[in-house]
């Protein structure tokens, strides 16, 4: 050992880089499995139209079987409509929070809506259910659509603020300061100078926003009625006469969905920031 | 990832460049207090009525307003100060085995992967942007009697015969590390990689063996990440009430189905209410004692 010490040493970083790598493999595939075996469910027989843990047989038949279902659909619609309701305020109230938290005048307010905004993510989501149901029920306001979007979009906006922040974090004030200097007014700047360079950040939050508030099931489950049903509550209450075929597909086609949006707004990302590349080097 | 990442980072934002205040206007107060009435209406001023429910009297299906500990003794004693006790042990030792699964995966990501680095953290990340109740869901499949985990589990003869593993605490404690291993990796891949190389060649060529290193640089370095990644996997399994409910059955009640079961069967407002708060009260404390062990860390390899 202390003869050949430099090639131990090789030897034993090459033993712990491939347990390294296993581990990491091991993580990829434990987080994958039951996404791939969602989509496997959504293939299979099943028993008498309830879905089994026990592979019975392939079909196709639940992938129409959840297009024709109309409880179903009803829940996917007003998920996409609540969802994109939330989406839209938290990105105006979000990208308001996010920008003050960085630039407001005083360091007392800063600090305040820093510590707002961290509350947003830290308050347990069952407790902001019941407290928010508590609201709704001691001032008699009726559950509709309007109050659902209302009580999901503290999050939304938290996760908005956050990625807004970090992007006002890195903007170069001296822009602004020369814009100052030739004449425009702060509000000139915000929309013209501070706006566009906020946008894809903004759009991004936006997105991710959407996807959080589509999935959104704690909060929801308190605030729904037989009326209004989102998908993800609608599949919790689903589940207690055991999961219908259906959801798995329908559950895999909103997956795919997801993925396609998320993947289209990161290859957009990256053409936009080449195109920045490019136009830097010119 | 963003968010997460801002999160372990705490920055201050910068009084300005120049280092005068800017001129307050108009605007500044606009865009500050939008957000705040908003959030004030729909989330602060919920938690408050939570809070001032907790101490009221209960009646049938109501809430006569007053000052008692009751609410509080009764969730502290007997069922619920058990279920209290046990949500605690349970999102503690779920948060640390998440934290100890996580940290490989992070320090892989940091250290092992140059090209292909987007790829190694977008494959930990695109289960967690697909449904929650999905994946839970699907796990349950997974684990039940007669799933694919007991066939798998049979053919590598780790196991014989049939699996019973859903409807116990094991089965909520896989749910919950699998919920939030990707919460965890992320604020340790943030801190992890941003240690600068060359501190940890210094370390080397000062002798200290890569262990050592790793004991003595890399990990009090990391502590940051840690705390946030404990905040962050911690707090949402004290309230968590889906996972329990669907993998652990009758035998798995914790907190957050506890509180529900208040509000939505038992219709005790105020016992719920003060279920709610000590939840809270233990996030605070939470929060309190992992913020300590970050002080002073703020500018570690920004």
């Amino acid at each position: 050992m202390t003869v050949f010490p430099v090639r131990s040493d090789a030897w034993r970083q090459r033993v712990t880089n491939t347990a390294l790598m296993l581990w990491y493999g091991a993580a990829v595939l434990f987080l994958f499995a039951p996404i791939v075996a969602g989509i496997g469910y959504s293939f299979n027989l099943g028993v008498v139209n309830k879905q089994t843990a026990t592979l019975t047989g392939w079909t196709l038949q639940w992938y129409p079987a959840a297009w024709y279902d109309l409880s179903l659909r009803r829940a996917v619609e007003a998920s996409l409509e609540v969802a994109l309701w939330s989406a839209l305020i938290a990105v105006a109230i979000g990208s308001a929070l996010g920008y003050a938290i960085v630039r407001h005048p005083h360091p007392l307010v800063r600090r305040g809506l820093t510590g707002l905004t961290y509350m947003l993510l830290i308050v347990p989501e069952s407790v902001v259910g019941v407290s928010v149901l508590l609201f709704y029920a001691v001032t008699h306001i009726p559950f509709d659509t309007a109050t659902l979007i209302a009580g999901i979009t503290p999050m939304a906006i938290a996760v908005v603020a956050l990625i807004v922040r970090a992007r006002v974090l890195t903007l170069d004030r001296r822009v602004e300061e020369a814009a100052a200097d030739l004449g425009s007014t702060r509000i000139k700047t915000l929309w013209f100078i501070i706006l566009p360079q906020m946008a894809p950040a903004i759009a991004t939050a936006g997105l991710m926003a959407y996807t959080f508030s589509f999935d959104n099931l704690v909060v929801s489950a308190f605030l729904t009625t037989p009326q209004i049903n989102t998908f993800p509550v609608y599949l919790y209450g689903s589940l207690q006469y055991g999961p219908a075929p259906t959801v798995y597909a329908a559950a895999s086609i909103v997956f795919l969905f997801t993925l396609l949006m998320l993947g289209g707004a990161a290859l957009l990302y990256r053409l936009r920031r080449r195109r920045n590349a490019a136009m830097a080097v010119l | 990832m963003v968010v997460l990442s801002s999160i372990s980072r705490g920055v201050e934002p910068a009084a300005g460049r120049s280092g005068r205040r800017p001129m307050p206007h108009p605007m500044d107060h606009v865009l500050a207090a939008v957000p705040v009435f908003w959030l004030a209406i729909f989330f602060l001023a919920p938690l408050g009525f939570t809070v001032v429910f907790s101490f009221g009297h209960a009646t049938f299906g109501g809430v006569e307003p007053g000052f008692t500990f009751d609410n509080y003794r009764m969730a502290l004693s007997g069922f619920y100060g058990a279920t209290f006790a046990r949500t605690l042990v349970f999102a503690l030792s779920a948060s640390g085995l998440c934290l100890v699964a996580a940290f490989p995966v992070a320090y892989f990501i940091a250290r092992h992967t140059q090209r292909r680095r987007n790829l190694a953290i977008g494959l930990i990340l695109i289960p967690y942007f697909s449904s929650f109740l999905i994946r839970v869901m699907s796990l349950q499949m997974l684990m039940s009697r007669g799933g694919v985990a007991e066939a798998v589990l049979n053919a590598l003869r780790w196991h014989q015969g049939p699996l019973d593993v859903l409807d116990t605490q094991t089965a909520v404690f896989i749910g919950m590390v699998y919920a939030y291993l990707p919460i965890a990796i992320v604020p340790l891949y943030v801190v992890l990689d941003r240690i600068p190389g060359p501190l940890l060649e210094a370390s080397r060529d000062l002798g200290a063996s890569r262990w050592r290193t790793f004991l003595f640089v890399t990990l009090p370095l990391s502590r940051p990440g840690i705390a946030t990644a404990a905040l962050l996997t911690a707090v949402p399994m004290l309230g968590e009430m889906v996972i329990p409910k669907l993998l652990g059955g009758s035998r798995g009640v914790l907190m957050g189905q506890a509180i529900a079961a208040q509000y939505l069967q038992a219709q005790n407002y105020p016992l719920g209410s003060a279920m709610a708060v000590l939840v809270l009260v233990l996030v605070a404390i939470l929060v309190t004692v992992l913020a300590r062990l970050t002080k002073g860390f703020a500018e570690v390899g920004r």
